[in-house]
């Protein structure tokens, strides 16, 4: 007798997903077999966008509202390629002031995520507990920058704002309270029943696998592959703050909260690192010119590597902008995950890799 | 299980995180970005935010009755629209003249309603500026 198999999909529109995406499954009764997915739902025409309506100073805007959660690593890359084209150097201080708020960023990104996979096992009180706590992190990033989710901090030649001795001494406090409460989810999510054993070997991905399907961030960080985009740029000075990669061996949904537990951990202690020993200085430098020929300029998202191609041609309009997401990048190592795993699995799963859509889609 | 009860117990008398909006009122940090404003007197009629502003939300459009100011040669007048507005400061930091001709506050802008017209009566102003 031939084997049945049914089709279930998954979204577009779906309790469980934050964003739309349609994943199709073929299941053999509660096994996944194959996996076809859809990404495009929330296309807007971004980068068409930056290269017919929008001068390239005011771009850094709109490339921000790509992204709500990582709206300050699509503004500060492009505005890395700008610099890199227009061949001027910043200072020191806006330096690290970008690195503190890309950390701060993250933190709070890698919180929200962690919520939402407490949420997906079915373990609602300690979602409204991240996130709660979530909005200790976001009240600091308000006082810095003077807005909660679009941030608008980074311009071409520096950031927008400096840093007063009460607002270093707010996210100092805020920071350390957010790490107590932090170390307190690693023994939840290593002890508690519903959190560690549930998902112990969940949709895990092997390190060859990860290696072969271009995974990045941390999916493939909790595969225990040493690939972070911080490690490897030279622009900003990572290695300076105190950056360690987080690496786990196992690759399931456990592994991947530990990953992204221990890199607010990391993270906490670089933003405390460029609070002590802050540069003083200026912390904008006006650069002149247009941008004319190629550049491309790599950082390390929440969610992983962001790839930003900016081509000009010494006009004020740019010829081309060309923006590389890390959901996009994954979406191969998610198809795989999929395959041989339950059905009932699924939203559980998804919650886990942190999917960004209306990143993927732009 | 014996903390977790305890835990369960304590929070029932916990203060509930968020805030009784409208009756409590958030508290605002003067640094917070919020509305464009504008002082005729000290403009000097450069358009420099004008041309920094990425949205395009400030349009100094030619009028019958310009206001009264010396530097203002081609009759200008200024127009802000809040709903179109960012709130980047791109414009204030671009002013030559900050806090005295335009400078950023932290209020919010009163929520549009269809009969204040506010998208038509921007679309005539933006036609103008084309025009000219």
């Amino acid at each position: 007798m031939s084997k049945k198999t049914i089709n279930i999909p998954l979204g577009s529109q779906h309790i469980s997903l934050l964003e739309p995406v349609r994943f199709k499954f073929e299941c053999e009764n509660e096994k996944i077999i194959t996996v076809d997915s859809d990404v495009g739902f929330v296309h807007r025409g971004i980068e068409r966008a930056c290269t017919t309506k929008f001068k390239f100073d005011a771009i850094g805007y709109v490339v921000a509202r790509v992204c709500g959660l990582c709206a300050i690593t699509h503004s500060l890359s492009y505005t890395a390629a700008i610099e890199k084209l227009l061949g001027g150097e910043i200072t020191a201080k806006s330096k690290y002031l970008r690195i503190l708020l890309l950390e701060l960023d993250r933190i709070h990104s890698h919180m929200l995520c962690l919520s939402h996979t407490c949420e997906n096992a079915g373990f609602e009180a300690m979602f409204m507990r991240i996130m709660g706590d979530r909005e200790l992190v976001m009240e600091i990033q308000e006082l810095l920058t003077g807005n909660r989710i679009q941030f608008d901090y980074i311009s071409i030649g520096g950031v927008n704002r400096d840093i007063s001795s009460e607002i270093s001494k707010k996210i100092i406090a805020n920071l350390y309270e957010v790490k107590q409460r932090a170390l307190g989810y690693m023994d939840e999510f290593t002890n508690n029943w519903s959190l560690s054993l549930k998902f112990k070997g969940i949709g895990a991905l092997s390190l060859d696998d990860a290696y072969m399907l271009n995974a990045i961030g941390p999916l493939a960080r909790a595969s225990g592959l040493n690939i972070d985009v911080r490690n490897e740029i030279e622009y900003l000075p990572f290695d300076e703050v105190g950056f360690k990669m987080q690496t786990h061996r196992d690759g399931d949904i456990n592994a991947r909260n530990l990953v992204r537990l221990n890199e607010i951990i990391n993270s906490i202690e670089m933003c405390n690192n460029i609070l002590e020993g802050l540069p003083e200085g200026a912390i904008f430098t006006k650069l002149k010119g247009k941008p004319k020929g190629e550049a491309v300029i790599r950082f390390e998202a929440p969610r992983g590597e962001l790839m930003y191609y900016v081509k000009g041609n010494g006009t004020a309009m740019l010829e081309r902008v060309r923006i590389k997401t890390p959901t996009f990048s994954c979406i191969p190592a998610f198809s795989h995950i999929f395959v041989g795993e339950n059905y009932a699995d699924a939203p559980a799963i998804l919650a886990s890799f942190d999917p960004c859509l209306s990143c993927t889609a732009k | 299980m014996f903390t977790s009860l305890i835990k369960a117990f304590t929070n029932l008398f916990k203060k509930p995180q968020t805030i009784d909006y409208p009756l409590t009122p958030i508290l605002k940090d003067k640094e917070y970005r919020g509305l464009i404003e504008y002082g005729e007197a000290s403009c000097i009629y450069c358009l420099k935010c004008e041309k920094a502003c990425p949205p395009g939300s400030i349009l100094f459009v030619p009028v019958e009755n310009p206001p009264e100011n010396e530097k203002n040669k081609k009759g200008l007048q200024y127009h802000y629209n809040p709903y179109l507005c960012i709130y980047c400061g791109e414009c204030v930091r671009a002013c030559p003249k900050p806090d005295e001709a335009l400078w950023q506050s932290n209020k919010k802008p009163s929520i549009a309603i269809k009969s204040d017209k506010v998208n038509e009566d921007w679309f005539v102003l933006e036609k103008l500026k084309k025009e000219e």
